[in-house]
């Protein structure tokens, strides 16, 4: 008669704190001796979709695998797009991307913390979290008339102006959020069940890190500076001025206070590029000369971008192109294929969750059955981004 | 007509003798019923004022939600309880009955006024007590007959958590005993005179007493046992109907109990009687349910504010702060009796 | 500055070039993107003289299917985390095998990084990585029968209106 010490706990799909995915636990009485991801639950083909499709309609198809962070997502094809047809947005198009990516930012981590904060048990900080994520929402629709998913960065510029009165409003927001930070500081930063709970708890060290190639605010907090807003700067970011949040510790703690730290620096990019924006179209000159004149007017009138006809068939030149932005999750990597027809010869999208996928294995090892749920919401892992 | 009020008469008074009204309407089972109701409401009331959002509103608007439970009771009454095939069905379906009856059971030890009780005995603080300790051993019986691994866990850590917070409880318990030098609950209250409420005068047997209350009743931050996040419902996973309506019933109806038992050894009990209300036994119950309330309301609210503690995190506050406490109550009772504060 | 980092990326590029002389078949250089074309056997070699130079991670490995010349082309695309100068530079590393027996070195023992992103290949265009410790099903059902899908003879059915 053989003893097994070990059970295996299947903690699937229908579970209420394991995404859409599938962990294989094996458990010896309270301790976690192995875990396996069993990911691909969401997975919607986006790669195979994206060679039937023309250029133009990939838009929609590549926000929708991160919902919370649709415009990095967004940002990140049109740059390929744009250095396949060799084209350049202009200025003042360029800072309202980066605005609505830094907006985008925002959102996916209170979404992250309020995620985190159930897993924990923490139902107020669910509430709080989701609660504030509709403050951008709504910063959002006004700028681009959708909730969620905007597609409003398209290949050349952006799709409509700044409305009046967005600059006083976000500054109400940004107050907002201000005032809420310290109140998240003081319910669960400090929280001294927070603390026991999250210090100390799945350390990932520096080496480790850069050795399984890591991502995003998870690198970050293990010591490793790496924000692609810094080390290869696009769209506005080599004018505006920021930090890179930075912690040593590595634990599940050391995360969570490097995304609450991001969010305040891109409430301090949004502040800078409202101000410094400058003045001009925001659609390429290269598009803006096809439209006629008539549309032209209601364009400028209007502040919307009447698209024209070749947008529809864009035919880039022979070619690949490789692009790569800092999702609110980590660093989001293009790869096109153009072979001269409307559709991409090979799409090619590696999400930051996809990438940190290999930390299920790394990090929960030897710790308890209720660190499982604390290290995951600490890593901020979106299963239908990592299964594209 | 003269028999009917006759009868009338006799049925009042046999509603209204001790030894029937204690166990069935305060603070025996109708009570019990409308605490649950009102607490439930209550509780979910002021985490949503904390999480800014309105909590239960539509059930009777005007009331702001008030009878939300009755809904809630009617819906777990007329929802199918499932018993999987693979399950102990004996242990599974009287598990929660008895586990709910068990959580009901000490408030027959419990006085309403000086001489309005169902047992009179001089050791009715240890058998309610000691009538409280029946709710873990049906708690891991039902965690094993679900045939379920998540049941399983949730079991075992009622099994832990239990070893954390008994001992401590007894011994604060105790302590209170001591420094009245009695062990039954009316004089303990009777020697509650004037301003010495046990409250003041042993403070540290109080504050254990109430986390140890918390702990033992899955309160936030204590709420081990039935971890969503973890292990789904933990041994409540496969249960569903009125069975279910029933488990989560028996966790506050335990809370209640202690908050009883908290407010006759801290609080003075049913004293001070209001000159107005002193009709036997209407007026101390309302004192007595009030002060309870209160405390319940206290407890309750943790679940807005504290994430959930880790089971050996609990163990080790259990093991390594609570019980030092307590042990420094006892010596704090004794140090009071010497000095003759309490005759 | 930009002449600086531009300086900085043509050293880089000129140390990649040295040091991998006579494995290669071609380097070329656009912007801060180096690719260099290499044999399937050499693979490894190169590989790890890259890994000793400071490129320490794989960002993507892609398989593109070509049916005409019945090729298969594996790409990794490698950078480094640590070494913020290197983190500019993007090595693209081609190789080329045949589609009818898809065998090539993995490349795990060196880079850890490149576990799932060859799995994911391995399912999608049936590529066979020798040395991999886990190369199962990623992120398709478990009973899905067929061709692996990102082969161009799979072809998508559409309903209703043509996209």
């Amino acid at each position: 008669m053989s003893e097994e010490r070990t059970m295996e706990l299947l903690i699937g799909p229908q579970h209420p704190s394991s995404g859409h995915m599938r962990l294989y636990a094996e458990v010896d009485g309270d301790i976690v001796v192995r875990l396996k991801p069993n990911i691909g639950y969401v997975h919607r083909t986006v790669e195979k979709l994206a060679e039937t499709k023309k250029y133009i309609q990939i838009i929609p198809l590549v926000e929708r695998p991160s919902l919370a962070d649709a415009a990095n997502h967004n940002l990140g094809y049109v740059l390929a797009l744009e250095k396949l047809l060799g084209i350049e947005a202009p200025p003042r198009a360029q800072y309202l991307r980066t605005i609505l990516a830094e907006m985008n930012r925002i959102h996916s981590h209170f979404y992250g913390l309020g995620i985190h904060g159930i897993m924990l048990g923490s139902s107020t900080i669910f509430m709080w979290g989701f609660a504030d994520r509709e403050i951008m929402i709504e910063m959002a629709q006004r700028l681009t008339g959708a909730r969620l998913t905007y597609s409003y960065i398209i290949p050349g510029g952006v799709r409509r102006d700044l409305p009046q009165g967005f600059e006083e409003e976000m500054e109400k927001a940004l107050r907002y959020i201000e005032r809420r930070l310290k109140d998240y500081g003081k319910l669960f930063l400090r929280n001294p069940v927070t603390r026991a709970r999250l210090e100390g708890v799945g350390v990932l060290r520096k080496e480790d890190a850069i050795k399984l190639g890591i991502v995003g605010p998870n690198l970050r907090a293990s010591g490793v500076p790496y924000d692609v807003r810094k080390v290869q700067p696009y769209c506005a970011y080599p004018e505006l001025e920021f930090d890179v949040a930075v912690r040593e510790e590595g634990d599940s703690m050391a995360r969570v206070l490097v995304r609450v730290e991001e969010i305040r620096q891109s409430m301090r990019i949004i502040r800078q590029a409202l101000k410094q924006i400058p003045d001009g179209p925001i659609l390429s000159e290269n598009y803006l000369k096809m439209i006629p004149p008539k549309w032209k007017e209601f364009m400028e009138t209007k502040g919307r971008v009447k698209f024209p006809a070749i947008m529809a068939n864009l035919r880039p030149p022979k070619g690949e192109a490789i692009s790569r932005v800092e999702a609110a999750r980590g660093e989001l990597v293009y790869y096109i294929i153009s072979d001269g027809t409307t559709s991409p010869y090979r799409f090619r999208m590696v999400t930051p969750s996809f990438r940190n996928v290999v930390l299920f294995e790394h990090l929960i090892r030897e710790c308890r059955v209720a660190d499982i749920p604390a290290i995951y919401g600490s890593m901020d892992y979106f299963p239908p981004e990592a299964d594209r | 007509m003269m028999n009917l009020m006759s009868l009338f008469r006799w049925i009042l008074d046999l509603l209204f003798s001790p030894w029937l009204f204690v166990p069935l309407i305060f603070p025996g089972l109708v009570t019990v019923f409308l605490v649950i109701l009102f607490i439930i409401w209550f509780e979910r009331k002021l985490a949503a004022k904390v999480q800014l959002r309105y909590g239960p509103l539509y059930v009777l608007k005007q009331l702001g939600g008030a009878i939300q439970l009755v809904a809630d009771l009617l819906r777990y009454l007329f929802a199918e309880p499932i018993i999987p095939a693979e399950t102990d069905k004996l242990a599974f379906v009287l598990g929660p009955i008895l586990l709910f009856g068990a959580s009901c059971f000490p408030t027959v030890a419990i006085p309403v006024s000086s001489s309005f009780y169902a047992i009179r005995s001089d050791i009715s603080l240890l058998v309610a007590l000691g009538l409280l300790a029946f709710g873990p051993a049906i708690t891991l019986i039902i965690g094993w007959a679900s045939n379920n691994k998540f049941s399983l866990i949730g079991g075992l850590r009622e099994g832990y958590i239990t070893m954390a917070y008994e001992i401590p409880l007894f011994i604060s318990a105790l302590s209170m005993a001591a420094l009245y030098g009695t062990m039954d609950l009316i004089e303990m209250v009777e020697s509650q005179v004037g301003w010495k409420w046990g409250l003041l005068l042993n403070p540290l047997a109080a504050i254990t007493f109430l986390i140890l209350a918390l702990m033992s009743t899955s309160r936030f931050p204590f709420e081990i046992v039935e971890a969503e996040s973890e292990i789904v419902m933990g041994p409540f996973t496969e249960y569903s109907g009125i069975l279910y309506g029933l488990t989560m019933g028996a966790s506050y109806v335990k809370f209640y109990v202690l908050c009883l038992l908290f407010s006759i050894m801290f609080l003075g009990g049913w004293k001070p009687v209001p000159s107005f209300l002193s009709w036997d036994p209407i007026g101390p119950a309302l004192v007595l349910l009030l002060k309870s309330l209160i405390l319940m309301v206290l407890g309750v609210f943790m679940r807005a504010v504290y994430p959930r503690y880790r089971i050996d995190q609990a163990l080790k506050i259990g093991w390594h702060m609570i019980l030092p406490l307590s042990i420094g109550s006892v010596f704090l009772s004794l140090g009071l009796i010497l000095l003759g504060v309490v005759p | 500055m930009g002449s600086r980092s531009e300086d900085k990326i043509e050293d880089i590029t000129k140390k990649i070039s040295q040091s991998l002389q006579g494995l290669s078949i071609e380097i070329s250089t656009k912007e801060e993107i180096v690719t260099v074309n290499v044999k399937p056997e050499n693979l490894v070699e190169v590989a790890k003289k890259l890994k000793d130079m400071g490129f320490d991670h794989v960002k993507s490995v892609t398989a593109i299917d070509f049916p005409e010349q019945k090729e298969l082309e594996v790409i990794y695309h490698v950078s480094s985390l640590g070494d913020l100068d290197l983190a500019k530079v993007i090595v693209t590393l081609k190789t080329r095998v045949t589609s009818d027996d898809p065998r090539i070195p993995s490349l795990v023992e060196i880079w850890p990084s490149s576990k799932y992103p060859e799995r994911e290949e391995h399912e999608m265009l049936g590529l066979v990585f020798e040395g991999h410790p886990e190369l199962e099903r990623l992120l398709l059902p478990e009973d899905y029968e067929g061709p692996p899908p990102l082969r161009k003879e799979f072809k998508v059915r559409t309903e209703g209106i043509q996209g």
